[in-house]
């Protein structure tokens, strides 16, 4: 009894040890970045010699910065909501009819786009949208990111969809409820959180993305990423800490707002 | 609905949509809420890819980038005949799944560890735990990889302090270095891997472990023989996600590695040589090669107790 205590002691202790290290891994590159925006110097070293606000005091003579960030918003918002509607739909579909040829079809098409390197889909879709004269808009990226989205969206909302207990859905049918009322009044409420999840994935899923958004974009158009990775390429100096240090705190709140919004109670029954 | 439908109109125009749609029979339904979803693969996805694999049969050109309307194996035949010479591209393409596979086992089983502590844990610590998860999705993946330069260069903080506590006599380069491409992409999909495992083991009930652990399974055994089998679903998601973006890798060995991997080579392809049948044929090589790894390794994971289904 003595050891089988002493050795659960050392798996818990050995447990511990293991994700503190792996919590430290996930937390430390963004601490260099919050950290080495306060650099004083243009070396990006952690932790930096001195520290100042002079790359701060820059950042805010740059319109350039500004400009990336509302496009990264515009298209984040616009994949976010494309790829929720295309996703949440045809899961659904899928769903009250499982046995479909065109569904067998469906989801491996829906999951390949995934699963190709982006930079394939990101020449695949310049000499596409070439043709079809949507280059340097917006949509472009947008359709690009909801490539890669709606996978995401449409696993998660299969995966929602298969726990939820179907004979609630036929219990409204048979109480005499239409298709649309018994997906709003019985579905929906316990599968909004599931499309809550679905989309702020694809928000993030676009925001981050930068492969595509390299190809497609033009001036006009560049996303946050797309303006880092060129800035890094030119001068290794700690503005994009600083656009990153914005881009976090900016998100965090974001999720707080949104967590709020939604449902605060399932929030932190999933936090506690 | 016709553009004169005014404001007070469209209540009953909601209406008839409504019954029209509750008339439908139930596949029908089912095919009007998979329109959209098949519309959209049709234009941005199959459409565009039809367009990539007629370039890669057409014919290189001098002053254009490819011969318009003509048809060739040409490039096909090049890529083929380097892969097998064992030159630049069989180098290229070998790296590319080297770091593919190691990124992956890496992945998975940090990522299987992760979320099964995030599931365990209560309160406090698993808000910090699914925060640190979230949080590195939230920052650019450009700037997450960054980041890993002052920290894992010669001089940086990593090997600065291996040396001042004695364990290194000399600094290691970590980057630019495999070692480093690595670690950044293991960064990149690790929190992706995390979610996909964590939300299956969400909704696993734990008295079923508790039952094992009764039963006289020891922590390790109750893991191995009922935790990883219900999470595979979660698990294969995780590895195929890990193994597909790693093969095609751009920023992570772009800034940490000196090696070239078929993402970084392709564009190279692309942006500066303008080879576009080249290019093209040899992603398409590339695609079927990716495909057939992850049917492999679905086949091989469903063995385990996946019972995964795509469709």
């Amino acid at each position: 009894m003595t050891s089988t205590l002493h050795r659960e002691t050392l798996e818990n202790a050995a447990f511990r040890a293991g994700y503190g290290a792996l919590l430290v891994f996930m937390l430390l590159p963004l601490l260099v970045v919050v950290v080495t925006s306060f650099s004083a110097s243009g070396r990006v070293a952690f932790p930096p010699d001195s520290f100042s606000f002079v790359w701060y005091v820059d950042f805010f003579d740059s319109t350039q910065w500004l400009d990336a960030f509302t496009n990264s918003i515009v298209i984040g918002v616009g994949t976010a909501l494309l790829a929720t509607l295309l996703g949440v739909l045809g899961a659904f579909g899928q769903e009250l009819e499982t046995d479909s040829v065109v569904g067998s079809v469906v989801a491996p098409v829906v999951l390949i786009p995934l699963l190709i390197p982006p930079v394939i889909l990101g020449i695949t879709l310049l000499l596409y949208f070439n043709e079809v004269g949507l280059r340097g808009s917006y949509a472009s990226i947008i359709l690009a990111h909801t490539l890669w989205a709606t996978p995401l969206v449409y696993f998660v909302m299969r995966s929602v969809f298969s726990r939820f207990d179907w004979q609630q859905l036929d219990a409204a049918h048979d109480l005499g409820a239409g298709p649309v009322r018994s997906f709003v009044h019985v579905v929906l409420p316990n599968v909004k959180h599931g499309i809550f999840v679905g989309a702020l994935l694809a928000f993030i899923i676009s925001l981050q993305e930068f492969v595509m958004a390299l190809f497609l974009s033009t001036p006009g158009t560049e996303t946050i990423p797309v303006l880092a990775w060129t800035e890094i390429r030119q001068a290794l100096d700690p503005m994009v800490s600083v656009v990153s240090t914005f881009l976090i705190l900016i998100s965090v709140g974001a999720i707080i707002v949104a967590a709020i919004a939604t449902n605060l109670e399932w929030v932190s029954k999933q936090l506690s | 609905m016709s553009e004169t439908t005014s404001l007070p109109q469209i209540p009953t125009s909601l209406a008839s949509l409504r019954e029209s749609f509750a008339g439908q029979s139930s596949s029908t339904r089912a095919l009007l809420l998979m329109a959209p979803l098949i519309a959209f693969e049709l234009l941005v996805f199959v459409i565009p890819f039809l367009i990539l694999l007629r370039i890669s049969f057409a014919e290189p050109s001098s002053d254009l980038i490819y011969e318009p309307g003509s048809w060739s194996v040409e490039a096909y035949a090049a890529v083929i005949d380097n892969i097998l010479a064992l030159e630049l591209l069989w180098s290229v393409i070998s790296y590319s799944f080297l770091l593919g596979v190691v990124v992956t086992i890496v992945t998975v089983v940090l990522a299987l560890f992760y979320a099964y502590a995030i599931w365990r844990s209560t309160g406090l610590v698993k808000t910090l735990l699914l925060f640190s998860v979230v949080l590195p999705l939230l920052t650019t993946l450009v700037i997450r990889t960054y980041a890993f330069r002052p920290l894992l260069s010669p001089t940086g903080t990593f090997n600065e302090l291996l040396l001042s506590v004695g364990l290194l006599s000399e600094p290691i380069q970590f980057v630019p270095n495999t070692v480093g491409a690595v670690i950044g992409q293991v960064y990149i999909v690790l929190p992706y891997a995390i979610l996909a495992i964590y939300s299956v083991l969400a909704t696993m009930d734990w008295h079923v472990v508790e039952a094992a652990r009764d039963l006289g399974a020891s922590r390790p055994r109750s893991v191995a023989e009922v935790v990883v089998p219900q999470a595979m679903p979660g698990i294969i998601v995780a590895a195929v996600i890990s193994f597909a973006w790693s093969v095609g890798a751009y920023a992570a060995p772009g800034l940490l590695s000196e090696n070239i991997t078929f993402a970084l080579h392709v564009e190279e392809l692309l942006l500066t040589d303008l080879r576009y049948p080249t290019a093209a044929a040899l992603s398409v090589i590339m695609l079927v090669l990716m495909l057939a790894a992850i049917s492999i390794m679905f086949a091989v994971l469903n063995r385990f107790g996946g019972d995964f289904d795509l469709a």
